[in-house]
């Protein structure tokens, strides 16, 4: 065991991994961060050895998973220090430590860049990796030149120069302007000339980026990535060391063959001759070997070869081929092939006439479906959906649904949705169809949204044919031990309605059907509970005989349920007992439903939605969705509240970035009334609000689609930093015509300048525009701007106004100080002049002192725990960034005895802010009425919201 | 692309984090403990994928091997071939047991800052940027000269 080469460190790292448990851990990780917070406090004795060691001890605890907020300008100063050891130390905890957003990177710039040009070719390494990892906007800007120049030079060595190209992918990746296309297209061809496997495979990464933005600009790489490959494959000139397992660098070989699956099709027939030679050979050596580092290798490659040959949409005899080895792959034992093999060919799918052969490999599929491993279970499904068809649809669905049976959780509901996709897409006839989902309600009823129930209650009204038979089915299920509750409320509904059809069987007189499902009646919900009292009425008044034992009892369940908790219960109960009592003259009333009119299937309009997405892009995008397509009704489970996934960030939690999206109801209504279903709700009655609707928690999110209110949406994504900021706002259109007239007008308030550019006066049909805003404060307000959004949506203008969430918060940035300079700064605001501002504020919102100190965090302000003696006070720091910042010192004092007061005290050297800071402070902690919701008090979006993100910050409809 | 590169032991104690996406601290243990839950439920036969979508986001996957007490993870997306990951992942191990001599844990648990070092000079940004062993000990050994 070799040691770190730090005693300290290699002491410290012992005494972690000798702790019990993770107590005594985190006190161990305490004692030693109060230990370095103090070190460097009183810095001025610390050696450089020393520096180093608590720098590495720092990036140890932040590896272990604990905070540490502090030390960052210590790791970063080490960047710029003279001596080697301490450089090295800086670059690498600093890239491990900061993100790109860390201001502190600012600070150090400058040394990078010396140390980029300069002649150390370690540092320009340690540079060079530091930017590739954490570079951002910034360093794009300054570092680009010098990085081209590193990346292009004859005398630079490839350690060097291997580095200056992934490097300056990243700072391409951050600002694209700094490859400008016209010279570069012809230096990556120069490039792609080098002989040096190490270059090259990163020239290659970098030609990857560059081409999947712009394939046209690179045409003339195509014939040299052609060479390169016949190169690798010819095995000429390959370096030992850079065969790995006797495979001339595979890495190499599958980017090549990835950066050509970027350009849309190649035409060249002598191009396309050698590519074809090329791939042909690859094909063709496939020859499984024992060492499984080198069957990976070969198969990484052969993988690549066939995603290739796909795309260049090659020979029948090519693809046929493909499809053999393919099929070759799916039956092996090897778990990884295996799993490769399934997923390529749900690929292959997307190639037209290779469909048949696909379905040769069916038994074979469906092996897999049955495998131990979930992953592999999981292709096997994928593949299985996309292949099925009208002639195998039978065979398949029935294999589904015997497998829900023992599949295990994780994939039960994805499982449960394709079932009856296919079902309903591909149905040889309707009763097996209502077989299938009966079956499914009573294996997974868990995972059966009520769209699934609701589609077949459709059918079954519109098929007079099935309605026999679906009401027997439905009969034979209620008889099961242990229904389901969704299957309670299908049998309930179809038994209401038709199961006077069924009167003369066996076993299925009104008396006796009414009492199979009154059996039920007790253990299920409210909104089931109604459902069945329909039921009820249906079977009582439908019975050509009055049965007056039926009658009686039937009576009885009204009478009783008068008094239920739930109004819509109590409703029905009461009026069917009314109208019961009407005898047979009501019979008109509770005739059965009319025929539904023709509506296009919830689930089908959702996967096919999907599918119009596929539409030509790039081709990892293109592979991503080809992946995801068939998933995708589970992979939504946003809650249908109407935030679109696609445009949702996940919310990074710092400070800077967010990405919120809310939709916009057509004509500037709140966006929650929503038809939800493709069809109507099956009870009889008009409750909405009662009746079993999707719950807004439904996995479906069908709203997302279905809501043909919504029509626009508009995201917005922004970065702060100081007094600046930019936002980007996205106008999707969402519907199939295009939006025309359409203006966008942002209303800056007097403190603010806006820049914003011009808006497109048409929007296309399912398009997105990009408006970018710049922003600069000018002066403390809490005023907020105002979109104002208007368009025609071909049949009339509508407009609206949306606040844009450009709040007092978004240029605020904690401040931390010293305790000493904290007391200090406090005592020269008080005076004279005095210039703390002082309120007592009532009708707080009573909150847990830690909340509290939460919600001040929220708006960026730095608490600063302990430095008022007083445990019930609050006090923190931040800076306002308007034309000059400001430093901000906020404390709130709080009553232990009444939670609803607090004493607000905000100084600043300027008053005007401190006056707007108050305010806005008070505006978050002042009580708000239970029933009012946050977007709608004025002006401002919760402060819960502004840290969550994307519910929140286009504060509400105006 | 490369995600995230992981190395933890069978305990799921992080020997190694590395996120080439800006992440905040929080949400980056929040996937270690996600990969660590992910992975410790597999079998020792069953391939070397785990699909990450609900981890790190759609498209995502986890490639990763598993030697005597650690986990090698690699999150990647989908512009990465999973066979080749799994390529350099033993690259990687190699690398390390031809600097450690006969690598183990508590190598990796000392020495977390060479690690870190080999790992950079193996993946950058995200991106491979050596596969070629003999290539990657030499810069190592010349950053810690």
């Amino acid at each position: 065991m070799a040691l770190s080469g730090m005693r300290g460190l290699s002491v410290f790292i012992s005494d972690v991994r000798n702790c019990q448990n993770k107590e005594l851990e985190r006190a161990r990780v305490d004692k030693e961060l109060a230990n370095i917070r103090t070190k460097f406090k009183n810095d001025k004795g610390l050696t450089p050895y020393e520096k180093k060691k608590y720098v590495w001890k720092m990036l140890y605890i932040f590896m272990l998973g604990y905070d540490v907020d502090f030390g960052h300008m210590e790791a970063v100063s080490l960047i710029s220090a003279p001596k080697y050891a301490e450089k090295q130390v800086g670059y690498i905890v600093t890239s491990s430590l900061l993100n790109e957003n860390h201001d502190f990177l600012r600070l150090v710039i400058n040394t990078v860049r010396n140390d980029i040009i300069g002649r150390n070719e370690t540092f320009q390494c340690l540079a060079l990796t530091m930017v590739g990892n954490i570079g951002g906007k910034e360093f794009s800007e300054s570092l680009a030149p010098d990085v081209q120049k590193l990346l292009i030079s004859n005398s630079c060595r490839p350690l060097v120069r291997k580095k200056a190209a992934l490097c300056l992918l990243r700072l391409y990746r951050k600002n694209p302007d700094v490859v400008s296309v016209d010279g570069w297209a012809d230096r990556m061809s120069q490039l792609l000339d080098e002989r040096e496997i190490g270059v090259l495979t990163a020239v290659m990464s970098l030609l990857v980026a560059l081409v999947a933005n712009n394939p046209d600009a690179y045409w003339n790489c195509v014939s040299k990535c052609v060479r390169v490959l016949e190169r690798l494959t010819r095995s000429q000139d390959i370096p030992q060391e850079y065969t790995y397992y006797g495979i001339p660098s595979p890495w190499l070989q599958v980017k090549t063959m990835r950066v050509l699956q970027y350009f849309p099709a190649i035409d060249d027939p002598n191009i396309r001759r050698s590519l074809f030679e090329v791939l042909q050979r690859v094909l063709m050596g496939t020859d499984a070997v024992k060492n499984i580092n080198k069957n990976n290798a070969t198969h990484a490659v052969l993988f690549e070869a066939l995603a290739l040959v796909m795309h260049l949409d090659a020979e029948k005899d090519m693809m046929a081929q493909c499809v053999g080895l393919l099929g070759k792959f799916i039956a092996v034992r090897e778990p990884n092939i295996r799993y490769l093999g399934l997923e390529n060919m749900t690929r292959m799918l997307m190639v037209s006439d290779v469909q048949e052969s696909i379905k040769r490999h069916q038994v074979q599929i469906i092996t897999s479906l049955r495998d131990p491993d979930i992953s592999i279970r999981r292709r096997s499904l994928d593949l299985l959906y996309g292949m099925c068809d009208v002639t195998n649809a039978k065979d398949i669905v029935e294999e589904l649904l015997q497998y829900l049976t023992t599949a295990d959780f994780a994939i039960r509901e994805e499982l449960a949705l394709k079932a009856a996709i296919l079902a309903e897409k591909f149905a040889p006839d309707l009763s097996w169809y209502v077989d299938v989902i009966l079956q499914l309600i009573e294996k997974a009823g868990d995972f059966v949204s009520d769209d699934i129930w609701y589609r077949v209650v459709q059918f079954v009204t519109n098929n007079d044919d099935l309605q026999p038979y679906a009401a027997a089915k439905a009969r034979d299920f209620l008889d099961k031990p242990a229904v389901h509750e969704t299957m309670v409320k299908v049998a309930g509904y179809l038994l209401g309605e038709y199961s006077h059809l069924l009167s003369r069987r066996p076993g299925c007189s009104p008396k006796e059907v009414f009492s199979i499902i009154h059996d039920k009646f007790a253990t299920v919900s409210t909104p089931t509970k109604a459902i069945l009292l329909s039921a009820y009425i249906k079977i009582l008044l439908h019975s050509q005989t009055v049965d007056p034992e039926l009658q009686n009892h039937v009576l009885a369940v009204f009478r009783k349920n008068e008094t239920y908790l739930d109004a819509e219960v109590q409703q029905r109960a009461s009026e069917y007992y009314a109208l019961s009592r009407k005898g047979p003259s009501m019979v008109d009333v509770m005739a059965e439903m009319p025929k539904f009119p023709e509506r296009q299937s919830a689930l089908l309009k959702k996967a096919e939605d999907t599918e119009v997405d596929v539409a030509d892009t790039s081709a990892t995008k293109l592979r991503l969705m080809q992946l995801t397509s068939t998933a995708v009704v589970v992979a939504d489970q946003k809650p249908a509240n109407g935030v679109h996934p696609a445009l949702t960030r996940v919310p990074s939690g710092q400070r800077n970035i967010e990405a919120p999206t809310v939709p916009v109801a057509n004509g500037g209504q709140s966006p929650a009334p929503v038809d939800f279903l493709a069809i109507e709700a099956a009870p009889t009655h008009s409750a909405p609000e009662s009746s079993p609707l999707v719950g807004p928690g439904d996995s479906l999110a069908l709203a997302l689609m279905d809501n043909q209110a919504s029509t626009v949406q508009i995201g917005l994504k922004a970065e702060w930093r100081g007094n600046q900021g930019r936002i980007v706002l996205f106008l999707g259109n969402k519907h199939t015509a295009p939006l025309l007239s359409v203006k966008a007008v942002i209303l800056p308030p007097r403190h603010m300048q806006l820049l914003t550019s011009n808006v497109p006066d048409t929007i296309p049909p399912r398009a997105q525009v990009q408006c970018p805003v710049e922003v600069t404060n000018l002066s403390p307000s809490r005023e907020i701007p105002v979109l104002d959004f208007c368009y025609n949506n071909s049949s009339a203008m509508v407009s609206f106004k949306l606040r844009l969430p450009v709040i007092m918060s978004k240029f605020l940035q904690g401040a931390t100080l010293a305790p000493a300079d904290y007391i200090a700064r406090w005592k020269a605001l008080m005076g004279p002049p005095n210039k703390l501002l002082q309120e007592v504020v009532r009708g707080v919102k009573p909150l847990p002192l830690q909340e509290m100190s939460d919600l001040l965090g929220s708006l960026h302000v730095a608490i600063a725990p302990g430095y008022d003696p007083n445990v019930n006070n609050i006090v923190g720091a931040a800076t306002y960034f308007s034309e000059n910042p400001t430093l901000c010192l906020v404390r709130i004092e709080t009553d232990p005895a009444d939670r609803t007061q607090i004493r607000l005290t905000v100084g600043t050297p300027d008053t005007s802010v401190a006056l707007e800071l108050k305010e806005y402070i008070k505006e978050r902690l002042v009580d708000i009425p239970s029933g009012a919701a946050p977007t709608s008090l004025p002006g401002m979006p919760s402060p819960a919201d502004d840290l969550v993100g994307p519910a929140a910050s286009l504060a509400g409809l105006i | 692309m490369i995600d995230a590169v992981l190395v933890m032991n069978t305990q799921g104690k992080p020997r190694l984090a590395k996120f080439y996406k800006s992440l905040s601290p929080v949400k980056q243990q929040e996937i270690v403990r996600k990969v660590y839950t992910g992975l410790s439920s597999r079998a020792e036969h069953f391939c070397n994928f785990v699909e990450a979508d609900e981890i790190f986001g759609a498209g995502t996957k986890l490639v990763y091997k598993h030697f005597a007490t650690l986990y090698f993870v690699f999150v990647i997306d989908s512009g990465e071939s999973e066979l080749g990951i799994l390529d350099l992942i033993q690259v990687f191990v190699e690398t390390l047991d031809s600097i450690f001599k006969n690598v183990c844990e508590l190598d990796i648990v000392f020495n977390f800052n060479k690690v870190n070092t080999v790992l950079d000079e193996i993946v950058m940004g995200g991106q491979v940027v050596e596969t070629n062993s003999t290539e990657i000990v030499k810069s190592v050994q010349e950053i810690f000269k």
